[in-house]
């Protein structure tokens, strides 16, 4: 169905059209100072508060997690960009131009998700492996430390990573089901800082089951070298963040295909 | 080539498109010409797949439009010179427009020239003006030299001089043996941009043909000053013509030629000072045609004598 160098041009096209626009580039550095600057400002504190630490956080300390904690700040910045790559085009009226030029509706939003998938991917690496290595640093001499070598380790720092690129694309869905970038964003705020609060008010055997299934519980569990009490591992977060975003892309792919994109919302 | 098939498209229970069947051929300007919310861009959007058709379907050089390889380089298409996102500048926008239908990076300057904004091809396209952005979408529409060229209402913001360069592209483009398909719901603009013309009324096929055609086959009138009106008057009226308007200046007549008026008066020994015929205006072709079929439409005021 998808013409394979065709589906190269498409992406080229959206590449450049991701890269000339303003929002793109601001998301890009908000999310480098978050995850970067919040971590060291964590990993600075944690190591000039270390002596005053209690026995059971010393024994239980994480020193991975701990200097990627910026990244769970940052996911609101990689979400703003997911949702305005597709939801600009509707603000302004473009995606009539688009379309035009790029009829065929799944090859549209591949080259779309490859752009966005490969950008947010090597912008999410980049900046967890230099929280990671930076906060490392800082707790060097006072606060154990963790390698990189380390297997377990480098999974951690690299599932960071994926997790702000999987966000992107999850912030991408609901930006094509709703097509308007204030109700996508506040969808995709809702769905990581306001559920966890209703989770609040289930009784505590419930609230277990139901915020482990969280995004951001999900990422958590992905950016530790050990599960966390009442987490999913590594592995099984991923693959249930992975099923959230190929579900909600699926409905949003048949609405997309369905819907007429000439008329104004 | 464009073909219309038995379109028709609902929106819930409004009908914004009835059973449209026509074609537009190349080598002539073809204008689209309705009221507004006739349902000339709905046309226009299914034609180029945008929006989806509830019945019949509409063909560009044979192909539905989503089937096209690279469409831009068959089918140009200025539907809203503001929809393109104000953050990036024309040459950008153009450039991710040509890289996707794999259109050489040159043919952006090539175009930009030709509209005559290369000038601020490095300006972002949300500080355009109205009459620049329809600059732009032309642009766009020409990225790929493509032999069908579509635009909807394409004077709109365009001052004097831009208008009077328009039509020239458009017959420029219409010369070089390209199908030009142009809507407007200016009648004037249409009697001198277009050569066919198709009329549309709330989503309904109305009439088309050439406008020399339209505006023959209308009624004209004859403008008639003469010594005695009122017995012109009555002449006119027993010779199964109908006096549309008597006042100082003449009588305007309908039903007759002036051929006829002046064998009338001479017969009756009126002397005539003035005996004009008055070919309808394709203006009043127009509105005569699409009386009715206006959906937002004020009250038209029903002239004293009928019709």
């Amino acid at each position: 169905m998808v013409n394979e160098s065709t589906l190269m041009a498409t992406t080229r096209s959206e590449w450049i059209k991701f890269r000339t626009v303003r929002s793109s580039i601001m998301g890009v550095i908000v999310t480098v100072l978050l995850t970067i600057g919040l971590g060291v400002l964590i990993t600075t504190l944690v190591r000039t508060h270390w002596s005053q630490l209690s026995p059971l956080r010393i024994a239980t300390f994480d020193p991975v997690s701990s200097s990627l904690r910026g990244s769970l700040f940052a996911q609101f910045a990689v979400g703003v960009i997911g949702t305005l790559f597709i939801t600009s085009e509707y603000t302004s009226g473009s995606i009539r131009t688009t379309l035009t030029a790029v009829p065929n509706r799944f090859r549209l939003i591949g080259g779309k998700l490859i752009v966005l998938f490969i950008s947010m991917l090597i912008l999410g690496e980049f900046v967890c492996f230099a929280a990671f290595l930076i906060g490392q640093r800082i707790y060097l001499g006072v606060v154990p430390t963790a390698s990189i070598t380390n297997g377990t380790v480098l999974r951690s720092v690299v599932l960071a990573g994926l997790y702000l690129a999987l966000l992107a694309l999850f912030a991408f869905a609901l930006g094509l089901i709703l097509r308007q970038s204030a109700a996508a964003i506040s969808v995709f705020v809702s769905v990581l800082l306001i559920v966890p609060i209703i989770g609040l008010f289930f009784p505590q055997n419930w609230q277990n089951d139901f915020m482990r299934f969280e995004p951001s519980t999900l990422g958590v569990s992905m950016q530790s070298p050990f599960a966390p009490s009442n987490s999913f591992g590594a592995w099984s977060a991923t693959l249930i963040l992975l099923a959230y975003v190929v579900g909600t892309m699926i409905v949003a792919v048949v609405l997309f295909q369905r819907r007429d994109a000439g008329s104004n919302q | 080539m464009i073909k219309v098939d038995h379109l028709t498209k609902r929106y819930g229970d409004t009908v914004a498109v009835d059973d449209l069947d026509f074609e537009v051929k190349p080598g002539v300007v073809t204008g689209f010409l309705g009221p507004n919310g006739s349902g000339k861009s709905t046309t226009m959007r299914i034609i180029l797949g945008l929006d989806h058709a509830s019945k019949g379907q509409a063909t560009v050089n044979g192909v539905r439009f989503a089937e096209l390889k690279d469409p831009i380089r068959e089918v140009g298409a200025l539907l809203d010179a503001k929809a393109v996102h104000p953050g990036r500048t024309a040459r950008n926008h153009l450039r991710a427009l040509a890289a996707s239908n794999q259109i050489k990076r040159s043919r952006v300057d090539e175009v930009l020239d030709f509209v005559g904004i290369g000038s601020v091809a490095n300006k972002k396209v949300g500080t355009f003006s109205l009459g620049m952005s329809q600059r732009l979408g032309i642009a766009g529409a020409l990225l790929g030299d493509p032999g069908v060229l579509l635009f909807d209402e394409p004077v709109n913001g365009l001052d004097p001089e831009g208008i009077k360069w328009i039509r020239d592209f458009f017959r420029a483009l219409a010369n070089e043996g390209r199908t030009v398909f142009v809507s407007s719901h200016l009648m004037s603009e249409m009697a001198v941009s277009a050569d066919e013309i198709i009329v549309i009324g709330r989503g309904r096929f109305i009439t088309s043909g050439s406008v020399n055609d339209l505006t023959k086959n209308a009624e004209g009138t004859v403008l008639a000053r003469a010594s005695n009106h009122d017995k012109l008057a009555a002449l006119v009226t027993s010779n199964h013509g109908t006096v549309h308007d008597s006042n100082d200046e003449g009588l305007t007549i309908g039903g007759l030629t002036s051929d006829q008026v002046g064998q009338l008066a001479f017969d009756a020994g009126i002397a005539i000072f003035e005996l004009t015929p008055q070919r309808a205006s394709l203006e009043e072709v127009f509105m005569d045609l699409t009386a009715g079929a206006v959906e937002y439409g004020a009250q038209r005021q029903v002239p004293a004598h009928g019709e």
